[in-house]
């Protein structure tokens, strides 16, 4: 009697995961665990005494490190550029940029992506044509041929229109790659709502005297967050990494992990740190987006996206 | 604070819904589907119409139709549908959420796709009830956790902050039933309210929709495929086959003395208990006709057993029988005629000569 109880909840305690089966796969636990850190040392790099400022020389035993003379050890971990400033310090500072450039233009690219997906999904007929031609045109020009082309425009714009001084190099990128955000966004948003719109909530909702407003905002939207918080996350990947090739081909930030790549490629033998590293962070942070976005899409059941 | 709010408040003379000849096609690439073809009927205060047929049958249609929550493209409507003597087959959208919700609700067939799931139950109950009667927040949650009680829902306090998903499907049915009486509609309609469900728990929700029904002095519209479930819980039995009404009387008077062969095969295809098991189930052989180009003649022709030159040629109107004028029925050969009498004996010894 004893003997079996014992037993059984031993059994129990068998099939109860145990913490390490509870830890997230190889991928997803390699992912929060970049961006995690990614995103700690991001915050708190002005307080981290093992960051140096990037602008800072780098003297060991009071004598300059110029021209990538230390490579990565104890007193420089990711070595030195070309400056003598730490690539470590610069990676992580210019991460900043990165990580605020890509949110801020998932962000924008959401709001109106999402707006002109649900408005096309739900209203079909003319609304839906307009849009989704838009859509096809932003899909037909390849993206960086796009992005390079309204980085020149915007430029050509805050030139001749004063009042347009806040918008800086930073704001002129995130709008370019907002807009290169919208169609994707959009296009999957509206395929979602189209299937939502039909659900059988809906209907019931329409059959109480729901107006459309409402059935929008309460019925729709909500059950559009698991795709669009997935796409997002997957979108993020892709905007840090055009954020970088915009930067290489100098046309975004000098503070960017491309810049920062492009400056230092041609030392490539002589100093492979300053150049590795970067990409090896620009990498890093890709991947663990596109890794937690494919596996929210597994988890929410969405097919492949357009992005 | 909370009030019931009571169909019977607004009562007018009248019967409360009339069709006369509704039509409902759709179009398609196919062609026209005339998936609801000439459908006339009347429905009295408080009572409760079963409209029975099969898969295709046009009984959901029909009800949309008249809650007019068809898809605006593509959906071609004639015919009459007055609503407390109001002509309200042609109004707008805009029109029409004036009497969703508070004059007409429906309950649809799958309560685990009906609700939405990111809602918790106690807003989605006092939804309509903000929405029509403009009640307060706190007073629509008292309103809705009263909603719950009378749906015969444990715990309502409780449940009212719980999602969907934590719920059976007998539940979630039961709280579907209360957010479509919430604002004390005149007519109901539920839409095969109960085939989603386990056996056990159909008998439940169906009483509790006669209950709530009798209460309340609402109308109902059960549409079902299954003349079992409307026996208990109906006054009057409407028939559709092939987007047509074929035969519609009082559930007692349909069930003694029906005329339409089609009801027949319907009642003879429920499973009785009582047969010993693996009896052979009564199947309507066959298939449904093709709503893009109707047969000529009765609708049915091709599956009735009983079916004569006459049937494939004509089609039968709708006529009432001698005993009782709510009863009519559409057939040329009803059960019970001489020529029904003879075609059954003479399948009877086909049968006999094959076996």
């Amino acid at each position: 009697m004893t003997t079996s109880v014992v037993a059984s909840r031993a059994a129990d305690r068998a099939h109860e995961p145990s913490w390490r089966q509870r830890l997230p796969k190889g991928g997803v636990l390699f992912s929060i665990l970049w961006l995690g850190i990614l995103v700690f040392l991001v915050v708190f790099a002005d307080y981290l005494s093992f960051i140096r400022d990037p602008d800072a020389k780098v003297r060991v035993a009071g004598r300059l490190q110029s021209n990538y003379k230390l490579g990565p050890g104890y007193s420089a971990w990711f070595g030195v550029d070309g400056n003598s400033q730490d690539v470590f310090a610069r990676c992580i500072y210019y991460a900043r940029n990165s990580l605020q450039i890509g949110l801020a233009s998932t962000v924008l690219g959401l709001l109106i992506g999402g707006t002109l997906g649900v408005l096309a999904g739900y209203f079909r007929g003319w609304i839906d044509r307009v849009i989704s031609i838009l859509i096809d045109c932003l899909l037909a020009i390849p993206a960086l041929v796009l992005a390079v082309m309204l980085i020149f425009r915007l430029d050509d714009i805050k030139a001749t229109w004063t009042f347009l001084g806040w918008m800086t190099r930073k704001w002129q990128i995130i709008m370019t790659l907002s807009i290169l955000a919208i169609a994707p966004l959009a296009r999957i948003v509206r395929a979602q709502t189209l299937s939502l719109r039909e659900r059988e909530f809906v209907t019931a909702a329409r059959s109480l005297g729901a107006k459309n407003g409402r059935i929008i905002t309460k019925e729709i939207v909500p059950n559009l967050v698991p795709t669009m918080v997935t796409v997002a996350f997957t979108g993020l990947g892709i905007l840090i990494a055009a954020e970088g090739a915009l930067a290489f081909l100098g046309l975004g930030l000098t503070e960017s992990w491309g810049f920062q790549i492009e400056s230092n490629r041609r030392r490539l033998e002589k100093a492979w740190w300053a150049t590795v590293f970067p990409c090896l962070m620009l990498l890093g942070t890709v991947m663990a987006f596109n890794l937690l976005g494919d596996r929210l899409a597994k988890r929410f059941d969405i097919r492949e996206a357009a992005v | 604070m909370s009030i019931v709010i009571q169909a019977s408040t607004r009562a007018t003379d009248g019967p409360l819904l009339e069709l006369s000849d509704v039509r409902t096609h759709f179009k398609t690439p196919r062609g026209v589907v005339r998936a609801v073809d000439g459908v006339s009927l009347t429905l009295d205060r408080g009572r409760a119409l079963g409209i029975v047929g099969e898969s295709g049958s046009g009984k959901t249609i029909l009800s949309r139709s008249i809650m007019g929550l068809l898809p605006p493209r593509g959906t071609i409507r004639h015919g009459s549908i007055k609503f407390e003597g109001r002509e309200i087959g042609g109004l707008s959208r805009r029109a029409m959420r004036e009497i969703w919700g508070r004059e007409m609700a429906m309950i649809f067939q799958d309560p685990m796709t009906s609700l939405n799931p990111l809602m918790k139950i106690g807003a989605q109950i006092a939804e309509p009830l903000r929405l029509h009667l403009d009640m307060s927040k706190a007073d629509a949650w008292a309103t809705a956790e009263r909603l719950m009680r009378d749906v015969r829902i444990p715990a309502p306090g409780r449940r009212l902050h719980q999602y969907p998903h934590e719920m059976s499907g007998g539940m979630r049915q039961r709280i579907m039933i209360s957010i479509a009486i919430a604002c004390g509609p005149t007519l109901l309609f539920a839409d095969e309210p109960t085939t989603a469900l386990d056996v056990t728990v159909q008998a439940q929700i169906l009483d509790l929709l006669g209950e709530q029904r009798r209460e309340r002095n609402m109308s109902l519209i059960l549409v079902t495929h299954d003349l079992g479930v409307v026996a208990g819980h109906t006054d009057e039995i409407a028939v559709m086959y092939g987007g047509k009404l074929v035969e519609m009387a009082p559930t007692r008077q349909l069930f003694a003395n029906m005329k339409m062969p089609y009801t027949e095969a319907l009642l003879h295809s429920i499973p009785k208990l009582a047969d010993p098991s693996h009896t052979r189930l009564n199947v309507i052989s066959g298939r449904p006709p093709d709503l893009v180009n109707p047969p000529v003649g009765c609708r049915f022709a091709a599956r009735c057993p009983y079916a004569q030159t006459r049937c494939r040629e004509q089609e039968p109107p709708l006529i009432a029988t001698v005993e009782d004028p709510r009863h009519t029925y559409a057939c040329w050969y009803p059960v019970g005629s001489p020529e029904y009498h003879e075609a059954k004996e003479r399948r009877r010894r086909e049968a006999e000569l094959a076996a």
